[in-house]
């Protein structure tokens, strides 16, 4: 009740009521009969002003102190602080208020500390390397991703250059530059130095930070150690090398011990014969140790053929007279061996640009290899071992089509997908496992290719396509080309 | 009489050579030149050990040699494997798959089955296996082991 009364009136009333009271008190007191009644008032008058100006200083300046000590005591961050509220003063609501003011501030700030609580815990948590660095290039924070990547605490690098952290200084400052072109550098390799001196691979990427108002203010750089996985990344490579010599040297073994086998058992013949006298044995020996050589010999040739770059030289020519030579070479060689070989020409065949000599050891060596594959299958019924050879244009006549297509003991997929990887080999004696890569490798360089389709047991179809005008700058797609 | 010893091989100069070998120390010989062939001689000639290359057309050394552990007449007839990949066989039980991927892979794998199959069927594994080259003395002084002169 009283609390509603304005201030005003109550100073006034309190003000009024204490001039009466001292008023008579002092006329009581001081009953000097020659003192005048006006004196008597203006004494009155200075006791009230000092009584009331008590009170007022007691009532107002009081409460405004405790407000601004509470406003001190916000400022202090003690955020719990508030005011007592139960006062019988006109500052009761201003107390209300204030304290209203400190709890909203408070949930504020209980909730920006949970956001930063949050965020932090994000950087905390992550386990790459996160830095911040102010607009000078001094480290402002560093998460525990980056203390444990590179060794260092915190504190021993906050305030620093960044550059200490870089294998190569110069590093940082291109990487800055190139920040000043743009917003963000992303996937920068790069190398951090740890505390100990150890260079660890780093992906950093780096984007500017700005305040509210898009000033910049600095640099957070995100790195992603990537040490582990460049040495693992090394070592496959290492092994993957070590896999595919060993590869070529299980190809090159393989294919030489046959050869080998030739000399050796050549060369018991030579011993014997020499020692008995027996000119037969020594001659016969002698022809297995040739074969040996030969064969050793041819190998080498390959691999130097293989290795060499193969540079054709091409005419306009007409295929028929290389491939009917092929023909009468290999005719009797497979009929010595019950496999009868065919050859089939058109009355006339599109000249083709190319080196004729490639093209008729290509064709040559997949046509001995159809022979072959005869010899490896048992025939049941009627049918008979037979190679055809044929060549014809494509049906757009940009191409020559070779085609070699035998009734032999076929192909798996997976002997399929090998048969151009050189050393491969299915067969136990002749070849050196290389023929194919390099017939493969004759045809591509004429920008050609080499197809292939066959089922185990079914026989084999090769065709070698040939573009008719030579390399072929668009390049031709076909459906399983032989790769080079 | 003569020990006889079948020579099985698709190489012509291989047959020859070990035929030299095997008749300087006193052994009769009987050629064939692919498994078909070798399990016909087999049947006809009745020899006393088999010298038997793996990679042959017209039935596999291995495929004959199953052939033959199988049939109760020949289960116990010497066999020496002319093998170029007689270390793969001997390290089967070894090997645990971790060589590198190579083209031979099919080519261990198909053997791997073999002589799974065969050691599943309680076959016996081949009586030895000589690597190529070839040394042909050493055949003879393994054919002697065997089979004696």
């Amino acid at each position: 009740m009283l609390k509603r009364i304005p201030i005003f009136w109550k100073l006034s009333s309190a003000f009024v009521i204490i001039l009466l009271l001292l008023f008579v008190t002092l006329r009581g007191l001081v009953a000097t009969p020659g003192l005048p009644l006006i004196i008597v008032f203006a004494i009155a008058l200075l006791l009230g002003v000092g009584v009331t100006w008590l009170l007022v200083d007691r009532c107002i300046n009081r409460s405004i102190k405790r407000v601004a000590d509470g406003m001190n005591e916000l400022a202090e961050k003690n955020f719990d602080f508030r005011l007592a509220e139960d006062e019988i003063s006109e500052f009761g609501p201003l107390a209300s208020s204030f304290n209203d003011m400190a709890d909203m501030l408070s949930s504020s700030l209980i909730e920006l500390k949970k956001n930063r609580d949050y965020l932090e815990g994000i950087l905390e948590s992550s386990a790459d390397i996160i830095i911040t660095v102010n607009a000078s290039g001094k480290i402002q924070t560093i998460n525990s991703g980056a203390e444990h990547a590179l060794g260092y605490h915190r504190l021993e690098v906050i305030g620093k250059s960044v550059e200490v952290l870089f294998t190569d200084p110069q590093e940082r400052k291109v990487m800055a530059q190139k920040l000043q072109y743009a917003e963000s550098v992303v996937n920068y390799e790069t190398q951090l130095l740890a505390k100990n001196g150890a260079v660890r691979d780093v992906l950093l990427t780096l984007s500017r930070l700005r305040n509210p108002t898009g000033a910049i203010i600095g640099t957070i750089g995100i790195g992603k150690d990537i040490t582990e996985e460049k040495q693992l990344q090394a070592q496959l490579i290492q092994s993957q090398r070590f896999a595919a010599i060993g590869q070529v040297f299980t190809g090159i073994q393989h294919s030489m011990k046959n050869m080998l086998n030739a000399c050796k058992g050549g060369a018991y013949m030579v011993k014997t014969g020499l020692a008995k006298d027996d000119r037969k044995m020594l001659t016969e020996g002698w022809d297995i140790v040739q074969v040996g050589i030969t064969g050793l010999t041819k190998m080498s040739l390959d691999m130097l053929k293989y290795v060499k770059d193969f540079k054709p030289t091409v005419n306009r020519v007409d295929l028929s007279e290389t491939l009917t030579e092929i023909y009468q070479v290999i005719r009797q060689t497979a009929q010595d061996k019950g496999v009868d070989v065919q050859l089939q020409l058109p009355s006339s065949l599109p000249a083709v640009v190319c080196d004729a000599r490639m093209v008729h050891s290509a064709a040559m060596d997949i046509v001995s290899n159809a022979v072959d594959a005869c010899l490896w299958k048992e025939y049941h019924t009627d049918e008979k071992p037979r190679v055809t050879l044929r060549a014809y244009p494509s049906p757009e006549a940009a191409e020559l089509v070779i085609e070699v297509r035998d009734n032999g003991c076929g192909m798996t997929d997976e002997v399929k997908s090998h048969i151009f990887t050189p050393f491969f080999s299915t067969k136990s004696k002749a070849g050196t496992g290389l023929g194919l890569s390099i017939a493969s490798r004759m045809i591509n360089v004429h920008g050609g290719r080499i197809e292939v389709e066959s089922e185990p047991d079914s026989g084999a179809m090769f065709r070698i396509m040939l573009p008719v005008d030579g390399k072929n700058k668009e390049g031709i797609h076909g459906k399983k080309s032989a790769g080079g | 009489m003569a020990k006889k010893v079948l020579v099985v091989d698709d190489d012509e100069n291989t047959v020859k050579f070990l035929t030299a070998a095997l008749e300087e120390n006193g052994y009769e010989v009987v050629p064939a030149y692919n498994g078909k062939d070798g399990l016909e001689k087999i049947q006809n000639e009745r020899p006393d050990l088999v010298l038997l290359d793996v990679m042959m057309p017209k039935k596999t050394g291995f495929v004959l040699f199953k052939q033959l552990r199988r049939d109760e007449q020949y289960k116990d007839l010497p066999v020496i494997m002319l093998t170029g990949v007689a270390e793969v066989l001997e390290d089967l039980d070894a090997q645990s798959g971790d060589t590198a991927e190579s083209p031979y892979d099919s080519l261990r794998e198909a053997m791997r089955k073999s002589i799974r199959e065969m050691r599943e069927e309680g076959l016996v594994k081949p009586d030895m296996f000589i690597d190529k080259p070839i040394d042909p003395e050493l055949v003879v002084a393994k054919v002697k082991e065997l089979i004696g002169v």
